[in-house]
């Protein structure tokens, strides 16, 4: 019994790992931009059907690349052609606009591939056994994957003068400004990372399960969660909060209906905002 | 003339809808992106009620109390952060509806849906029934249009408004902005319920796939490209948008293609909305600001 429950555990910090990668995006993009961009979840499901599209071609390994560049265009337009023009004229008109355009690019893919389950075509294979709980060759992947961009996010907001400014804009907009930081670099940086890194997401969860057209809103909700938990602009506790979500999913399975595996993050986000508005981890201030 | 009788009967039922939404939206500034999943209660309460035999009057209201007491329940945790949170939850709950809707069977018959709901007043289902179900929806309508604009203009709404202006304001003003907030959530949670038990008692079918994330888009559709915040607007906006969903199917699209309309409507809706917030966000009805 205590294996079923490590091997959850182990499902649970995989899963975790790629929908901290989404949470991770949307945490930036607030933390700079002070708005929660609802599109967020389109961008994993394009990062995820370009793919599709350019395997057709290319091997897979090559694929990702040109499928990562178009993600990274779309989330550059998304903020180049409307949301820039919406920044000062308040949240409502931002809000609703973000909403409609994750509605005209979800359409837009169901346009191109329709709404059927799609995949990438790769062979379920025998897991590798680490005393007794198993682990595929595509979870190890996942896993890896997540690791070596969110190590590359940390290195960068660490140690780079870019990953400064970002943190300096984050913190105080108008005193960042002042200072004479280029809002638009970090602006561009932050829309890159955001949409780089919810492509990389979205290609891991099509290599796990498939693609679908819903999987944008479905992922979405879940980074909302675990940004919801690490207190909002706050990247590393949107980290942690992935990985939370994951392991909380992936253990309420054992109690109750798979059915309800997307609606653990509602509960967690409405209990959230019961208990502890400013997030799990207190390491933020909330933002009101 | 029956098929003319029937876009009416819809748009007037998404009158109703627009109506409670813009209750939330237009005039508090709350961004409610998961109205449908009071549209949906209001609509499987109703239907529930009158499959178990009880007057189908008695189940509209039944359905509406239903939906306006889980909006109340839904409104006290997710209002008392800013709204982008309220956005946030209402969305998450309505997708969450819809899995309750679908995974519930014994209640629900999940995707299979609830077949065979009356229609009140002993008006007949089918055709023959049309003209009289369109008289008590024009009723209905036109109830909660009054209803709403006595909301607007009263005390009660002009607070509503200094709300959705500045909450710092309401609150120096002593007003009480999280219960202004919360029972306003709870009226327009209560009439997305009647918009819903309308639409239920109307089709006489329901099933989960009838309560989606496409019908919350077509209501803020149909409220913004109205007006936010006016009382013309939204009922405005309720005709134009269905009628411009009838309007699609009379084009002559080849039976091939017939895969690509869904999806290129919502890249319609999509598209106006963004339009609409970049080159018009007050909508055709301009908020009249005194």
């Amino acid at each position: 019994m205590a294996e079923y429950y490590a091997q959850l555990i182990v499902n649970g910090v995989v899963a975790g790992s790629v929908y901290a990668l989404f949470a991770v995006g949307l945490t930036l993009v607030y933390g700079v931009f002070r708005f929660i961009n609802f599109a967020h979840g389109e961008l994993i499901a394009w990062g995820a059907y370009l793919t599709l599209l350019f395997s057709g071609v290319l091997p897979f390994g090559l694929a990702v690349v040109p499928a990562l560049f178009l993600t990274v265009l779309i989330g550059i337009g998304q903020d180049r052609y409307v949301y820039r023009s919406l920044r000062r004229r308040g949240r409502i008109t931002l809000l609703i606009a973000s909403i409609g355009l994750s509605y005209l690019l979800r359409n837009t893919l169901r346009l191109i591939w329709g709404s059927d389950l799609a995949s990438f075509g790769f062979e379920a294979r025998r897991g590798i056994s680490f005393f007794g709980i198993i682990v595929t060759r595509t979870q190890l992947t996942m896993a890896a994957a997540a690791l070596i961009f969110l190590a590359f996010l940390y290195g960068l907001l660490k140690f780079t003068m870019m990953g400064k400014r970002l943190r300096a804009v984050a913190d105080n907009m108008e005193l960042a400004e002042i200072m004479g930081i280029d809002m638009k670099k970090v602006g561009m940086t932050v829309w890159t990372l955001s949409a780089l890194f919810a492509g990389v997401g979205g290609i891991l969860i099509g290599i796990d399960t498939n693609l679908e057209p819903m999987m944008g809103l479905t992922n979405l909700l879940k980074a909302f969660a675990a940004v919801l938990l690490g207190g909002a602009g706050n990247v590393w506790g949107a980290l942690l909060g992935g990985l939370f979500i994951g392991i909380a999913e992936n253990l309420g399975v054992a109690f109750f209906s798979p059915g309800y595996k997307d609606a653990v993050s509602f509960a967690l986000i409405i209990l959230l905002l019961l208990f502890r508005p400013t997030g799990l981890f207190g390491l933020a201030r909330g933002v009101r | 003339m029956d098929y003319f009788f029937h876009i009416l009967v819809v748009a007037l039922v998404y009158t109703v809808f627009a109506l409670s939404l813009n209750m939330e939206l237009g005039y508090t500034g709350l961004y409610n992106f998961g109205h449908v999943a009071f549209f949906g209660i209001g609509a499987y309460a109703s239907a529930l009620f009158s499959l178990l035999g009880f007057p189908v009057f008695f189940s509209m209201m039944a359905g509406m109390i239903t939906a306006g007491a889980a909006g109340a329940l839904l409104a006290v945790p997710a209002l008392r952060l800013s709204g982008d949170y309220f956005g946030i939850a209402t969305l998450a709950f309505a997708e969450v509806v819809r899995l309750f809707f679908l995974n519930e069977r014994w209640l629900t018959k999940g995707p299979m849906g609830l077949p065979g709901i009356p229609r009140p007043l002993g008006i007949p289902s089918g055709v023959s029934g049309l003209s009289v179900y369109l008289f008590l929806c024009v009723l209905v309508a036109a109830a909660v249009f009054l209803f709403t604009r006595r909301i607007a203009r009263s005390p009660f709404g002009r607070a509503l408004k200094v709300v959705r202006e500045d909450e710092y304001v309401a609150q120096a003003l002593g007003k009480n902005v999280l219960s202004l907030k919360v029972r306003i959530v709870a009226v327009g949670s209560l009439f997305a319920g009647l918009a819903g038990a309308l639409y239920g008692h109307y089709i006489t079918y329901i099933s989960p796939s009838d309560f989606t994330l496409n019908e919350t888009i077509i209501v803020l559709l149909c409220v913004v490209l109205g007006g936010r915040g006016t009382d013309w607007g939204p009922v405005l906006g309720a005709f134009l948008v269905l009628f411009f969903q009838e309007f699609i199917r009379f084009l002559p699209i080849p039976v091939d293609f017939g895969r690509v309309v869904a999806p290129l409507q919502g890249m319609v809706y999509g598209g106006v909305l963004i339009l609409l917030m970049l080159r018009r966000p007050e909508g055709i009805v301009p908020e009249h600001r005194s």
